[in-house]
């Protein structure tokens, strides 16, 4: 209904937006440098020039949770580029010819992807070539492909049988022109709404990832490895782990949230009313 | 036997059925008829006690002495099933999908009393009355393995279980095939203890009821015996409905009425039916009641 | 239902041949040979070659993935080059600690995300619903090796009353046993209770407005009496198959949870053979979690047949 404030879209769109907008002003402005390590600042407490206060190293945390915001949107970025872009093509590929070879293939190999997790792809890529934000933002974006692949072949399905769908191919339209101009557009916001959770879901993974040392290699600063170096510290200055852990939570929730609200929006047959009588 | 006193419906501010009053003898076949959108599924829900979440019903409803509105969910659900029954409008997921036929079947009478090894063998014997072909085969199968016209037959033998002093169908037969749904009408006028029979399909109506009510806009506007009521309607909204069913010569326009059902709440005040009657005058912005013996109705212009 | 079975076991067996060979493939192209590594920079060239033919990793690669793949089937996960002990029995004793940490977890995110989700979809419209709602929401972003540490601060440096981490035998020292696992399950199982609250109330929710459960009432059942009879069953479908892939989430969470709480179970395993750069090892442990999440996808889809009859297809 129009005028009801959708308020998982605008708590969402806020809480991503912070972390956007702390990414982007850590390009021209950091309170400190985050890489800088101090001796004489070492586990300072918060106050003065340091805001939330300094690690064991003397490095500013405040300017490390900027730069860790950039790096998470960074991962989740490409990750989810790489889902998508892998994904929807072969979804749509598989729902245009539900009963086709090439929906079983699709699918077959979906669920082995499926059975490896994004963290054993890290994993093993790591092994091989090294771990690093690039190793894991492939293995998050390829394991992540199944799940953009079966939205796209489940809402590819439902378009196939509408009328305008069933008259394009009675009137002879390729079958990619009909992809292309047809179906397409009209996934599209499922889509949108599977990147956003697919976002919060590569941003948990990159930090798990960060936290056993497969991720984000120092002296880039990650959220996960924030989180993995405040461990030891956790009785003496728990802070060190409350504002990544703090960090972390924030932006999953946000990109959950904004799912959810942009399923509301983008989806009004989700609003309906029964009318009976 | 039942009666019914100015039972309103209300969903909110929005008043979704007002004041209706009928009453229905025991064998009688009664017809609600209306468009969708009229009140008449929310008219049989409320004697059942089954409204939507957020919807209650006011007035008074009694079904042999006993008060059906208005009264804790814990004394009506001993009457649903058991004194009253009801078939609902979609018999393809009306029944739970997960369990056996016959279990659905027993599940109502071991509800209400009866031991289960005499519910089971009474199942097989609903199943063979509502003339399900090998009743004790369909019992064991699922709802999945039978047509539309078979699961809605399986409804209808659960709600006879008990044998009911009411039985109220709402639609039984519209999502049924043609030549099914005659087989099912007369089924149910066969085996109807009383009936209350919802449809918006008047040559439904003309081939099972003896009495009807037509509805509009959340009210009677027009009762009486069947014929009667069809032969020479009154209200200008019967009039209308009938014109809009009856078969027209070819090359004649089809009559229909003209605009359509407001949404709820969205019904003119007075007459409800003034903003689409051909008739309307000033007259009609106040409310016309319902009157008459036998046939009554709910009109400042009547028909005829 | 026996053809759907066989059918399925079919699916299972082919997806592990081809993760193997995906597992093996991967390990393959690793740079450097573990002869050369295992003899060290000063090795003769005929003692590396001696090594190789001893490993058998002078063979052709398709030569080397059927031995490896033939072995797995009868349990025989090989010799590491590294540390020369067999891998399966490493695996072996690692897999029962993990299993144990899983299987917790699991047990604690159903006990309470059944009965809290119901709740949650029966009272939807109350304050109380919405609060759950928004509660699970919250937990959703929390991950397991967060929740883990919060945990810890709480119930091992503020109240002192559970361990921080460590492992202790159950034979040993059953007490300590469960002390010692309660946070790591509790880590698992109150996310994925967060998780599985969700879809348990939407699958409740979805059941409330089926018809059958209007029919439930019709004869005679009350509004919990029908969602008891009628509903738990149906809305147990869907679960089911979030439920797999929680297993599978939960799985990996148990890695980095075992990190987190310093237990020695596959994670610590997998993550040591890489640091250790034990192929045979690594390949040997991906290899368990990769089938692990294989035969859960199985499991699933026979209590899905299990629950729904329209699956069987049968008549």
């Amino acid at each position: 209904m129009r005028g009801r404030v959708n308020t998982a879209l605008v708590t969402g769109g806020a809480l991503v937006g912070l972390v956007v907008l702390a990414a982007l002003v850590s390009f021209v402005w950091t309170p400190h440098d985050p890489t800088y390590v101090d001796a004489a600042n070492k586990l300072r407490e918060p106050g003065g020039g340091h805001l939330l206060g300094a690690d064991k190293f003397g490095r500013d945390t405040l300017s490390q949770l900027m730069v860790g915001a950039r790096t998470t949107l960074y991962v989740g970025v490409v990750a989810v580029g790489i889902a998508a872009l892998l994904g929807t093509p072969l979804g749509v590929l598989a729902g245009m010819t539900p009963r086709g070879w090439q929906a079983e293939l699709v699918m077959r190999v979906n669920d082995l992807v499926f059975a490896f997790p994004a963290l054993l792809l890290a994993v093993m890529l790591g092994a091989v070539y090294g771990a690093g934000t690039l190793t894991a933002m492939i293995a998050i974006g390829v394991a992540t492909v199944p799940a953009f692949a079966r939205v796209a072949r489940a809402a590819t399905m439902q378009v196939m049988v509408t009328d305008y769908i069933l008259a394009a191919r009675a009137a002879g339209r390729r079958r990619t022109a009909i992809a292309v101009r047809h179906v397409l557009p009209n996934i599209g916001s499922v889509l949108i709404v599977q990147a956003s959770v697919s976002f919060a879901i590569a941003i948990l993974a990159e930090a798990a990832l960060s936290f056993l040392g497969f991720g984000t290699r120092p002296p880039t600063p990650s959220w996960g490895r924030m989180l993995q170096e405040s461990q030891e510290l956790l009785f003496s200055t728990p802070r060190l782990a409350l504002w990544p852990g703090l960090a972390i939570a924030l932006a999953v929730l946000g990109f959950n949230l904004l799912g959810d609200g942009l399923r509301d929006h983008l989806d009004p047959k989700l609003r309906r009313v029964r009318a009976e009588g | 036997m039942l009666k019914v006193d100015r039972l309103s419906v209300h969903a909110g501010p929005v008043e979704l059925v007002r004041e209706v009053s009928f009453g229905i003898a025991p064998g009688e076949r009664v017809g609600l008829i209306g468009e969708s959108g009229s009140g008449k599924s929310l008219t049989a829900l409320s004697l059942m006690g089954l409204l939507p979440e957020g919807v209650t019903a006011t007035g008074t409803a009694r079904l042999e002495g006993r008060d059906l509105v208005g009264v804790p969910e814990r004394r009506l659900k001993d009457l649903r099933g058991r004194r009253v029954s009801m078939v609902f409008q979609e018999p393809m997921t009306a029944l739970n999908p997960l369990m056996r036929v016959g279990a659905q079947v027993t599940e109502v009478m071991t509800l209400h009393g009866v031991p289960a090894a005499r519910a089971r063998e009474r199942a097989v014997e609903l199943l063979g009355r509502v003339r399900l072909p090998q009743p004790a085969q369909v019992a064991r199968a699922y709802p999945h393995q039978l047509s539309g016209g078979q699961r809605q037959r399986v409804m209808l033998a659960i709600a006879l279980a008990n044998e009911p002093d009411l039985l109220i169908c709402d639609e039984p037969t519209t999502a049924l095939d043609v030549t099914v749904q005659k087989q099912m009408l007369e089924l149910i006028a066969e085996v109807a203890p009383a009936l209350l029979f919802i449809t918006h399909d008047l040559a439904v109506v003309a081939s099972v009821c003896d009495r009807v009510l037509v509805m509009y806009g959340g009210r009677v506007v027009e009762s009486g015996p069947l014929r009667e009521v069809f032969a020479r309607p009154r209200h200008r909204y019967t009039e209308g409905l009938l014109a809009a069913s009856r078969l027209t010569p070819r090359g004649t326009r089809l009559a229909t009425i003209a605009g359509s059902v407001p949404p709820a709440g969205h019904f003119p005040g007075g007459c409800v039916f003034r903003n689409r009657c051909p008739h309307a005058t000033p007259a009609c912005e106040s409310e016309p009641a319902l009157t008459g013996d036998g046939h009554a109705f709910a009109c400042w212009h009547p028909h005829g | 239902m026996i053809l759907y079975l066989l059918k399925r076991l079919a699916v299972l067996l082919a997806s592990t041949a081809v993760a193997g060979a995906v597992v093996f493939a991967f390990m393959a192209v690793l740079p450097g040979d573990p002869a050369e590594i295992a003899l060290g920079v000063n090795a003769t060239p005929e003692a590396v070659a001696r090594l190789r033919a001893e490993f058998g990793t002078d063979r052709p690669p398709v030569v080397q993935f059927l031995d490896w793949f033939g072995g797995l089937l009868q349990g025989d996960f090989g010799t590491s080059y590294v540390t020369s002990s067999p891998v399966g029995e490493q695996i072996g004793d690692r897999l029962g600690v993990t299993a144990v940490l899983v299987a917790g977890g699991m047990l604690i995110a159903l006990l309470v995300a059944v009965p809290v989700g119901t709740f949650a979809a029966v009272h939807h419209r109350d304050p109380l619903g919405a609060a759950i709602s928004a509660a699970s929401q919250v937990g959703l972003a929390v991950p397991a090796f967060l929740a883990g540490i919060l945990l810890v601060f709480v119930f091992a440096v503020r109240a002192q009353a559970l361990p921080s981490g460590g492992y202790v035998p159950l034979a040993e020292d059953p007490a300590g046993w469960l002390r010692g696992l309660l946070l790591p399950w509790l880590s698992l199982g109150l996310v994925q209770a967060a998780v599985l609250t969700r879809y348990v109330r939407s699958a409740v929710l979805d059941v409330m407005r089926e018809d059958y459960l209007r029919t439930a009432r019709a004869k005679g059942r009350g509004r919990m009496g029908a969602l008891w009879r009628h509903g738990l069953r149906n809305a147990a479908v869907p679960v089911v198959t979030v439920l797999g892939l929680q297993l599978a989430t939960l799985l990996v969470g148990a890695v980095v949870v075992e990190r987190v709480f310093v237990i020695p179970g596959l994670g610590d395993l997998l993550l040591n053979g890489v640091a250790g750069r034990d192929l045979l090892l690594v390949q040997g442990v991906v290899m368990v979690l990769v089938v692990a999440v294989l035969l859960i996808n199985f499991v699933v889809d026979v209590c899905y047949a299990a629950l729904d009859p329209r699956l069987r297809g049968t008549r």
